[in-house]
């Protein structure tokens, strides 16, 4: 062990090698219920160098690396480790943002940046990036981009991938390439920038798409160092509705038009559970927000930047009136228990120290896939069934419905809040996470992003898609040092 | 011209596909956007004109021969003459149409002719007729008692053409003396050629049997010219084209007109009025030698001039066959004028219409070929909700007749003068 | 090498007799010939190997029992659809041409919005389905004659409305896919059986091995089936268009505008295009006319919208007063399409096309203002079905110059550009003299902006085979000028190392020697370790850049 250690040592330096039991138990384990497992060694990296040569080590000594860029807490399992001996890879302490572009609208990050540093550093380039909902403080933008958090703006995401763009990464088998247009130039990114690419180019490079084999990896593919990515302007005006409703199947038709009628910046359905969560500052406030909200609540927001701003919004609202007068729906610049301006700012901005999802009862279990806007009530009824049978009570559950990819399919999320201290509620939730997510695929629900037990529910359903990503793994990381055991390939 | 001498626009066929679809900016469904029967019917390349201008230059080059399957695949054309349309929505400088018949041409002169073209041409050489079994002795039995006037022996204004499958098909024979008798009744002076009514030989030419049509044509224009023929009517499509295209070229200098145009005209001035209601939903069906392939004839004689280089013109400038200014306003026009007729539009129209499948004699020498095109025009004309298909050619007429559409069903099928002659 | 009566009858089992052939007539018209020059990697003077036979599946079961069947004997093979491009033709003397015209359906949903298609669906037709639907789908440059399921998979699919609909990668979702050693992937939810709606994942995308940048031109299997993204059409569903062929045109209302805008300099111009690309403003955004040449346009867009045009007007119209004035002013332009989803939207749009102008120095041209030339220029935009019209001078064209980057990269280099294709016509009459400036494509070849997607046109005679060894030599220049300027390698040199010149593929040993030096060769590497787990046999071809990771070993 102490070999390793010293190999460790001579990568990174003796300051970046920690196996303390506080800190190596602090990696065992997350919110979620994966089940915990020591570390061997937490290893701070600082450059993509010292990351290649760690991958090379690790294939040498068939160690698994485990790659975590967000600060605790995690909620997910995707960094809990799922062997013994595994080696922690923290790239949290990488948090350049190495370049802005306010001409290609393009930054260049590395994996320890968040959201407030980036979007703060944006913002004096008049310029922002597109966001998911209320990030944690210290979540890492790059895994956030790279795991496809939905984007409050499906509109603009023209990409499923976007709006990150070139990376560079190391592949399991210690080889380190960029991938998009990044990769057909020298592997220098000033020298790319002195011929005038600015690494705007997400697909290939060549004819394969490399960053699809790191997209939703969980880290098992490969270490990413650094990612390039697309940003908008900042807007100068922007204003939120609301839309409330009875059911979700209410606003639908509303929905399905604002997306085909191209209009808006920002659009989600959220119930009032997950709404009243988002905004409410305690679990007091929450309960209490949660009495008088409405059931559903759509949100629509539209912004304006330097093109003729005023025209611009007065031009949408006028169409958005209609739309919704058309489809049925309110349109509001308020709901009883939060304003339009407030779940803009909630929406858009990172969280507080104590993650908002955490508020209302110390923990929770979301659980979430991709179908379409069509189908979601369908779920929604079997998840309410499922609650009262496992006794679970729906109220608590929060739904949240993110249009994503330009309004082809929408992120259906379940929250379900619980207090980790009362053991037999957590048990409940446990259990119903575990009933619920394996219901929700019988029903169509696909796990994109398959975290923890959904990897099994989702590769179980589609035989093909297991043996393909089993080569990929194959090629990529032959020796299966990357995150092993996730995504339950190998 | 010989095959050879379009060696060059073989070589310059960019491949685009025009010549298989609509114009691509009037495609309304993937269900009918197609436009090429051949290659509709048997898929492979080999059947489109692209296909057909590659072929020429293996068959040329030695690498492929005349075999049967190849044979097959140059004579089952219908010359309905879509891909020449297509190709010059972006190309000045082919001419597909041009090369799909020399290509026949080739094939005949080399003794490649299918099994079902020997008896069309036989009774032509024969007997002066496109329609196997007919007899010259026949041919003007439909007009006995029409009281039209021999051109030979008196003087008329217009000359009467019924082309073969006026004169011998029974059912339609009726068409013919309608149209006569419309006319006739609208105080037309109107003549025929007695004896020397003979087939037009269009089909012949379609089909790459260029003497034969040559020595009929002559003999034709001869006629014409001994009964002092300055103006011919005729309701069929084919003789119409043969006539006012394929005639011209050798010489001849008659006004054509088909009949849609006359009765148009007389409709206008007053001549024919209506005076039943007609109470039915039509749709239209262009005959491809009266619509795309009905413009007049251009003469010209030039040739390839590069400007710039390398960009391909003609000097002096050649006349540009796009199909627009066939005859397409006149039968929608008739229609438009009956009582009691709603015309309706199938989605392959004017210029861009699909063919009736008979066309280059396909009706006799491949007709499941023949049939099937058929029957996509019959699906096409039922998709509209048209109680009726109506067109101007007997030839069309009669293969939609024997034709059904994709589920089996048929739909009623007039020609224009049947119609008309309804409403009187 | 003619194939056995076994595998013959083997293959006539699976698609029945009438689907397949091994006439020598027919497989003859199963060869690329020089003038179809849309590989960019010439152009050639040879045709391509004749295959021993071509077959015809109709359905995904048949094309995977094909797939089979040439494992089991090493047969190459490659699917085309269109046949409009060399890279669909095989390239040895032992293959099988599959022609894939039999599978053409289109199944639509439109409440989320896209299209279930199958090869032989072609843009014209799915766009002509989506609008029924109020539905719109991004064509390729190439045209709407071209499948959109082979663009999209297979080859780059950007188009003058990618800016925003982006481009076919951007498009695709669930898929079907036929891989070399004959297994069939669905990917996404389509793998689950839970809909067509996401093609990513789960977890890694297996998409990611179908295409990158551009696909692999058929040399991965088949694609029979593909979920793509459509957009909205707020115009009418019936597509109604007005006028005599060619030169069709159409009027939508006034909710429908193509302005061709101009510019003093490339400065202003690129100004203008990043608020084009900062905006929602542009449905559609193309370079398009400008592939006349700076010097033929004016007096082409004349002969092309008229009925009656043709190119012998063309020498007469050079030297029309007011079509010289109108072509230099459109000298530094591009064409966009502006579509209003209601009167004030449309409002908005118009007033920030004349502020863009403004800020930039920019103007309309008053040529393309003219309700026929706008109406002409309107369709022709949305559609593209006069695409084809790139081949109108002589027959064949060669993109040189692919100059697909951003825009300020590329307007530091246009104008050399242009003079190099200049002294190229002045000085030789290989390539037709246009104006040396023939740029053209995507104002955005990623939705939502950021990079051009452009080539010069050197219009060529296929016929004339002096003036195909003069492209070649043209296209040797173009390269310098590329490496030159770090571009990496041209438009017309793009597939030059994926295809011999004599139309034969290339070997492993030669692709190695091509990718053994490039700046990141591990792309290549990785690209044959894929190649070696979808393709044991490797029997589709040469188009996926390959190189031996063995090479790489110190």
């Amino acid at each position: 062990m102490e070999s390793m250690k010293q190999n460790l040592v001579d990568i990174v330096g003796a300051a970046n090698v920690i196996d303390s039991p506080e800190v190596l138990a602090s990696y065992s384990k997350d919110e979620s219920f994966a089940t915990p497992m020591k570390p061997w060694f937490v290893v701070k990296v600082e450059n993509a160098e010292q990351v290649q040569k760690l991958v090379r080590w690790a294939n040498e000594t068939k160690t698994t690396l485990v790659p975590v860029s967000s600060g605790a807490p995690h909620f997910k399992g995707d960094t809990v480790p799922s062997v013994p001996q595994s080696v922690i890879v923290d790239l949290s302490g990488m948090k350049k943002i190495i370049s802005i572009n306010r001409q290609q609208r393009m930054c260049i990050i590395e994996p320890g940046v968040t959201y407030g540093q980036l979007q703060e550093a944006l913002a004096k380039e008049g310029m922002t990036l597109s966001t998911c909902l209320r990030p944690r403080a210290n979540k890492s933008v790059l895994t956030s981009v790279l795991e496809v958090e939905p984007r409050l703006n499906c509109l603009h995401q023209f990409n499923y991938t976007e709006p990150v763009r070139c990376t560079e990464v190391t592949f399991g088998d210690g080889n380190q390439i960029f991938t998009g247009e990044a990769g057909n130039g020298p592997k220098d990114l000033q020298k790319q920038w002195e011929l005038g690419k600015w690494q705007v180019h997400s697909n290939g490079p060549a004819a394969t798409d490399m960053l699809r084999m790191v997209l939703q990896a969980q880290g098992s593919m490969g270490i990413v160092t650094w990612a390039s990515m697309k940003c908008e302007l900042l807007p100068t005006i922007k204003k939120m509705y609301l839309a409330p409703a009875n059911k979700s199947t209410d606003l639908e038709d509303f929905v399905y038009k604002a997306i085909w009628a191209r209009i808006g910046d920002k659009l989600y359905v959220m119930n009032k559970a997950y709404l009243a969560s988002l905004m409410g500052e305690t679990a007091e406030e929450i309960a209490e927000l949660k009495k008088v909200m409405p059931n559903w609540v759509a949100a629509f927001g539209l912004s304006a930047d330097i093109l003729l701003p005023e025209l611009k919004v007065s031009a949408q609202e006028h169409d958005i009136m209609e739309y919704a007068k058309q489809t049925g729906v309110q349109l509001l610049p308020r709901v009883p228990g939060a304003s339009g301006e407030a779940v803009l700012e909630k929406s858009i901005n990172p969280s507080g120290d104590t993650y908002w999802k955490q508020t209302a009862k110390g923990s929770f279990q979301d659980i979430f896939f991709i179908t379409t806007l069509d189908r979601t009530s369908k779920f929604i009824e079997a998840m309410y069934e499922l609650a009262i049978e496992a006794g679970y009570p729906t109220e608590d559950i929060g739904v949240y419905i993110q249009p994503q990819h330009m309004g082809t399919s929408v992120h259906l999320e379940f929250n379900l809040p619980y207090d980790p201290n009362n053991a037999k509620e957590a048990k409940k939730v446990k259990d119903l996470y575990a009933v619920a997510s394996r219901e929700m695929s019988k029903l169509g629900g696909y796990y994109a992003r398959p975290y923890d037990i959904w990897a099994n529910i989702q590769l179980n359903k589609d035989a093909q898609s297991y043996i393909m990503l089993q080569k990929m793994k194959d090629i990529f990381d032959p020796n299966n040092i990357m995150n092993t055991g996730k995504l339950t390939i190998k | 011209m010989a095959l050879q001498d379009l060696r060059p626009m073989m070589e310059r066929c960019s491949y685009c596909a025009g010549c298989k679809f609509i114009p691509f900016e009037k495609i309304k469904s993937l269900r009918f956007a197609e436009n090429c029967p051949s290659i509709g019917y048997y898929n492979f390349m080999t059947y489109s004109a692209r296909g057909r201008f590659q072929l020429s230059q293996s068959l040329l080059d030695g690498r492929a021969q005349l075999d049967d399957t190849t044979t097959n695949a140059i004579h089952s054309c219908t010359s309905c003459g879509y891909c020449d349309i297509g190709c010059k929505i972006t190309r000045y400088n082919l001419e597909p149409l041009e090369h799909n018949i020399e290509q026949k041409a080739y094939a005949v002169e080399n003794g490649k002719i299918l099994e079902g073209q020997k008896p069309l041409i036989d009774n032509l050489k024969k007997e002066h007729s496109m329609i196997p079994g007919t007899k010259k002795a026949n041919r003007t039995d439909w007009a006995k008692d029409l009281n039209l006037k021999d051109l030979f022996k008196e003087k008329a204004e217009v000359a009467f053409f019924a082309g073969c499958k006026y004169s011998y098909d029974p059912k339609l024979q009726k068409v013919a003396q309608s149209a006569v008798k419309l006319l006739q009744s609208a105080g037309v002076d109107l003549g025929y050629l007695g004896a020397a009514d003979n087939c037009c030989a269009g089909r012949a030419h379609q089909m790459g049997f260029f003497n034969e049509f040559k020595d009929r044509a002559n003999a034709n224009i001869k006629s014409f010219e001994t009964a002092g023929v300055k103006t011919i009517v005729t309701p069929c499509s084919d003789c119409y084209h043969s006539f006012k295209r394929q005639y011209a070229k050798l010489g001849s200098t008659v006004k054509v007109l088909h009949i849609v145009e006359y009765v148009d005209q007389l409709i206008q001035e007053g001549k024919i009025k209506f005076t039943k209601s007609v109470p039915m939903t039509v749709t239209y069906h262009d005959p491809c030698h009266l619509g795309r392939l009905g413009e007049d004839y251009i003469p010209w004689e030039g040739k390839e001039k590069k400007i710039l280089n390398q960009v391909h013109t003609w000097e002096p400038k050649r006349p540009r066959y796009n199909g627009i200014y066939g005859i397409y306003d006149a039968p929608r026009n008739i229609l438009k004028a009956i009582p009691g007729v709603n015309l309706v539009e199938m989605e392959r129209i004017r210029e861009y219409s699909w063919c009736c499948g008979a066309g280059a004699g396909c009706n006799e020498s491949n007709p499941e070929f023949s049939a099937w095109t058929a029957g996509e025009r019959i699906t096409e004309a039922n998709t509209t909700g048209a109680d009726a298909l109506v067109t101007a050619c007997p030839w069309c007429k009669d293969n939609f007749v024997n034709a059904v559409d994709e589920d089996g069903n048929k739909i009623e099928v007039l020609d224009i003068i049947e119609l008309v002659q309804q409403a009187i | 090498m003619a194939f056995s009566r076994e595998i013959y009858k083997a293959l006539e089992d699976i698609v029945g007799k009438d689907n397949i052939s091994e006439n020598i007539s027919v497989c003859e018209t199963y060869r690329s010939i020089p003038a179809q020059t849309s590989a960019h990697y010439g152009p050639s003077e040879h045709w391509t190997p004749l295959p021993q036979a071509v077959v015809m599946p109709g359905s995904t079961e048949e094309v995977q029992n094909i797939i089979k069947v040439c494992n089991k004997y090493g047969i190459e093979f490659k699917a085309s659809t269109t046949f409009y491009s060399t890279m669909g033709y095989i390239g040895s003397d032992f293959a099988l041409q599959l022609d894939m015209r039999r599978m053409k359906s289109i199944k639509i949903d439109a409440k989320n919005m896209c299209a279930i298609v199958e090869p032989f669906a072609i843009g014209a037709t799915v766009q002509a389905e989506a609008m029924k639907l109020g539905l719109n789908l991004n064509i390729p440059g190439v045209g709407c004659s071209a499948s959109t399921l082979a663009n999209f998979s297979s080859w780059v699919a950007f188009g003058p409305n990618s800016i925003s609909m982006g481009q076919g990668s951007e498009n695709i979702l669930g898929l079907e896919w036929v891989l070399p050693n004959g297994d069939v992937i669905r990917t996404g939810s389509l793998g689950s059986g839970d809909g067509w709606f996401c093609g990513e994942g789960p977890g890694p995308s297996q998409r990611g091995l179908l295409r990158g940048i551009f696909g692999t031109a058929g040399s991965s299997g088949v694609c029979t089936k593909m979920a793509v993204r459509l957009h909205p059409w707020p115009g009418p569903a019936d597509f109604p268009t007005y006028g005599m062929a060619p030169a069709y045109k159409a009027d939508w209302g006034p909710n429908f505008k193509c302005y061709t805008l101009c510019y003093p300099d490339w400065k202003s111009w690129a100004r203008s295009v990043q608020y084009f690309h900062e905006s929602d403003v542009a449905y559609t955004g193309h370079r398009q006319f400008n592939m006349f040449g700076r010097d033929l346009k004016g007096a082409m867009i004349e002969i092309i919208s008229n009925p009656d045009g043709q190119l012998a007007d063309l020498e007469e119209l050079l030297e029309d007063e007011y079509i010289k004035e109108q072509t230099e002013k459109m000298k530094l332009d591009y064409q966009i399409v502006i579509v209003g989803f209601s009167e004030k939207d449309m409002e908005y749009k118009e007033k920030a096309v004349d502020y863009i102008l403004e800020q930039t120095g920019g103007w309309k041209s008053e040529m393309m203002l003219d309700k026929d030339k706008h109406d002409y220029a309107l369709l022709y935009m949305t559609r593209l079905g006069h695409k084809n019209l790139n081949y109108v001078f002589c027959g064949s064209y060669e993109g040189i110059f692919g100059l697909s980057s951003n825009v300020w990269k590329t307007i530091e280099v246009v104008e050399d550009a242009a003079a190099l294709k200049r002294k190229w016509e002045q000085d030789y009459n290989h390539i037709a003299a246009t104006g040396g400036d023939s740029s053209m494509g995507s104002l955005s070849g990623i939705g939502g902006g950021g990079a051009t997607g452009w080539e010069f046109f050197a219009n060529f005679d296929a016929y004339d085979k002096e003036s195909i060894r003069g492209v070649y030599k043209l296209s040797d220049e173009t390269q310098k000028f590329h490496n030159k300027y770090a571009f990496g390698p041209d438009f017309c040199r793009w597939n030059s190392d994926l295809r011999r010149m004599d139309g034969y593929n290339f070997t492993q040993e030669e692709h190695n020697e091509f990718y053994k030096d490039s700046a990141q060769p591990w792309v290549f590497a990785y690209q044959y370790k894929i190649r070696e787990a979808i393709n044991p046999n490797n029997l589709c071809g040469s188009y996926f850049r390959t190189l031996d990771p063995k090479c790489l070993e110190n």
